[in-house]
């Protein structure tokens, strides 16, 4: 074959590939007429895998002529490509996980979350929450969304180990998290650990930090794309970051490493705190069984936001609106947060949201004092990627890693992000 | 009955072309089409005109994907496919223990790519890592780096994995072309008293002409069609260093889920191939002489 032809084809076929998946992207979605209830999620790990599988299997047995497929996706997959795809493709799913903010209302706005209010005002789902969780559930007057967990997305954990051996105590307010920095980097131990390769990690935590320096209104008001980030408060906000590099307060290859890897250095031992949710929890309980460890929120910032602020997002699942099985799908909501299933979750180190968890004795401490700090917070700040658009949140997630990892001035980035977004 | 002989052999290609037609024209096409629009894959599909292109000419990350990628080729034919040829001069050489050779190092090749990427990254890893530890045990601290999140390193250490991965195959077609080479000519030389090595750079380069350009456009190709590597070993990470055409558009689809303008990019980049490769072509056509071996 000649060169040319062959050079041809074969940038064709990279073409094609792309192509190929985009126009499978295209098709018009919709949920298969049959017997089979599907729900699709990310993968929530192994203890509550079998709960739900335990959920499904009770709801097959309740009704004998309807079978439930679970779908579990890779989490970044599911958050990217993967729903889209689900949500398009023939068999799309019956329920499916989703966050709320920007995401969940771009959901209903393409027309794939059914409305819910009737099945949690007079359903099978009344009763099971406090009315007052659906407020951020609810778009254009729908609820649009059965809640299932609160995630505080992060707070600063701590080996309870290290910080006794080094006569610490966990800081509460700026300078004190730089002294602690700095006395822990004078030991040779990493002060606090993160993975952020991927961008959200640090992302998270340092959008939280901006917050609590800018003010929540101006967080919220520059990444739903109504104000500037390149303002003198996100500029300083952006130079205590800097502070925190300056202090060696992360581990050098903070921007090489994924989540995994950050959380590595935690659980064995290399760093003293690790800046992520409270998914850590279950996390470490299986993967490092004997640290001590615990938690305490973002310290305190000199700024005008509220100090006592928490970053966190609501999670639940949607009924896709395209579904021919709406009254199934609230029916196997009800049953997955009914008492005993709740309980379940509740052993798989997940406490869902309804009124009964609130009594349930075997919650790890840790995760009630999570789920406690999120009910009483005075101020949510919603996490960047979750609750506002993905191409701003990474924006922002690029230029704190970039002020993070000495590659760029705080006014720089700050200017720079303005200048990515036009 | 007699086949019609205009008609009949049309019929025997419609088979192909409609595998052609679904799985690459239609596609291509449809990639265009969705060039002129804001679309995010499912919702309403917005005519722009040609604005993602004008988004895309602007884009300086974009641009700088372009420089990455280049640099990565230039380095990735060194590693690549000039190490492949002095590995496949080397174990031409001699027959006796060739093969194991030959086998130890085409073996990268068949490891999925993944499985390569993951494994890189352990030894690159700055805290955990193979080649810190390596380097620390000789005695070099001064040359630890964090590899993978260092500007300055990231590039040429997922190039590095790829020159790994890739010398042995370009090894083994060079290989293939040396023993192509007619044995009298090397019984001739050697008769006039060339070496080892003046037999190399004087008879079997030049007589292997063509499978070195075949190499050359693969590797130029490959390079553009680099994915893997880059999105599990750094993500375009560290700041963007890392940042290619493929990952970069890959992101703007279904991370930012920009469908109008990946496929823009999709578009942009393909013609850029495309058309360097026409170059290339039109270069090598213009010495026939020299191509022919």
């Amino acid at each position: 074959m000649p060169v040319t032809r062959k050079k041809s084809l074969a940038a064709v076929a990279a073409l094609s590939a792309t192509a190929l998946i985009l126009a499978g992207c295209s098709a018009d979605g919709g949920s298969s007429d049959d017997n089979v209830l599907r729900i699709a999620m990310g993968s929530p790990g192994e203890a509550q895998i079998r709960v739900w599988d335990d959920v499904a299997a009770q709801y097959e047995a309740a009704n004998p002529d309807v079978t439930v497929e679970m779908n579990y996706q890779d989490d970044d997959l599911y958050q990217t490509i993967g729903l889209p795809n689900l949500l398009n493709g023939r068999n799309a799913p019956d329920i499916y996980f989703e966050w709320a903010g920007a995401r969940l209302e771009q959901r209903a706005a393409d027309g794939f979350a059914a409305d819910l209010t009737e099945a949690v005002t007079s359903g099978p789902i009344a009763g099971l929450f406090d009315d007052e969780v659906f407020t951020s559930l609810t778009v254009d007057g729908a609820v649009v969304m059965v809640p299932h967990s609160a995630d505080v997305t992060n707070v600063l954990w701590f080996n309870e180990d290290i910080f006794a051996d080094a006569g610490l105590t966990p800081p509460t307010t700026w300078d004190e998290l730089l002294a602690t920095c700095d006395a822990l980097d004078a030991e040779g131990i990493i002060p606090i650990a993160s993975g952020n390769k991927d961008l959200w990690a640090a992302g998270n935590w340092l959008a939280h930090l901006t917050s609590r320096v800018v003010g929540e209104e101006a967080y919220s008001a520059a990444l739903s794309g109504d104000a500037d980030f390149n303002t003198p408060e996100w500029i300083e906000a952006f130079g205590y970051v800097e502070e925190l590099a300056d202090h060696n307060c992360v581990n050098e290859s903070v921007n090489a490493v994924d989540d995994n890897e950050g959380a590595q250095l935690f659980f064995q031992g290399k760093a003293a705190m690790h800046a992520i949710g409270s998914w850590l929890v279950s996390w470490a309980i299986d993967e490092a069984p004997d640290l001590n460890f615990d938690y305490v929120n973002l310290p305190a910032m000199p700024g005008e936001g509220n100090q006592e602020s928490v970053i966190g997002v609501v999670t639940g699942y949607v009924v896709n609106a395209k579904s021919t099985k709406q009254d199934e799908a609230a029916e196997f909501l009800a049953l997955l947060n009914n008492d005993e299933n709740v309980q379940q979750f509740i052993g798989a180190e997940l406490t869902p949201m309804t009124l009964s968890a609130a009594s349930g004795e075997d919650i790890d401490s840790r995760t009630a004092s999570l789920t406690a700090l999120l009910e009483t917070a005075p101020a949510i700040v919603l996490p960047p990627d979750n609750g506002y658009d993905l191409e701003t949140a990474n924006a922002l997630y690029a230029a704190l890693a970039e002020v993070l990892g000495g590659q760029k001035s705080p006014a720089d980035a700050a200017a720079g992000i303005d200048q990515k977004l036009g | 009955m007699k086949p019609n002989r205009t008609v009949t052999p049309y019929l025997f290609l419609v088979p192909a072309m409609g595998v052609f037609g679904f799985a690459v024209l239609f596609p291509v096409i449809m990639t265009f089409a969705y060039s002129f629009t804001e679309w995010n894959g499912y919702g309403a599909m917005v005519f722009v005109g040609i604005d993602n292109y004008v988004k895309a000419a602007q884009d300086v990350l974009f641009r700088d994907s372009f420089v990455h990628v280049l640099i990565y080729i230039a380095i990735t034919i060194v590693l690549e496919v000039v190490v492949g040829l002095v590995l496949a001069g080397l174990v031409s050489v001699r027959r006796r223990g060739s093969l194991w050779f030959r086998v130890a190092i085409f073996t990268p090749v068949m490891l999925p790519m993944v499985v390569v990427a993951v494994l890189w990254a352990f030894v690159y890893n700055n805290d955990f890592g193979l080649l810190n530890a390596a380097l620390q045990s000789l005695g070099l601290e001064d040359l630890q780096r964090v590899w993978l999140g260092d500007t300055s390193t990231a590039l040429i250490a997922v190039s590095v994995v790829s020159g790994w991965v890739y010398a042995g195959f370009y090894m083994t077609i060079f290989y293939a072309a040396f023993n192509q080479v007619p044995t009298e000519v090397i019984e001739a030389a050697r008769l006039d008293g060339a070496g080892e090595w003046q037999l190399f750079r004087s008879i079997k380069v030049p007589m292997i002409r063509n499978a070195i350009t075949v190499a050359l456009l693969l590797c130029i190709t490959g390079g553009f069609q680099g994915f893997d590597l880059f999105y599990v070993m750094t993500n375009g990470g560290p700041y963007g260093a890392t940042e290619i055409p493929t990952t970069y558009l890959v992101k703007s689809v279904f991370t930012f889920q920009n469908v109008g303008y990946g496929s823009a990019m999709a578009v942009v980049l393909t013609v850029v191939v495309v058309g360097l490769g026409l170059i290339f072509t039109r270069v090598n056509r213009e010495k026939p002489e020299e191509v022919r071996s």
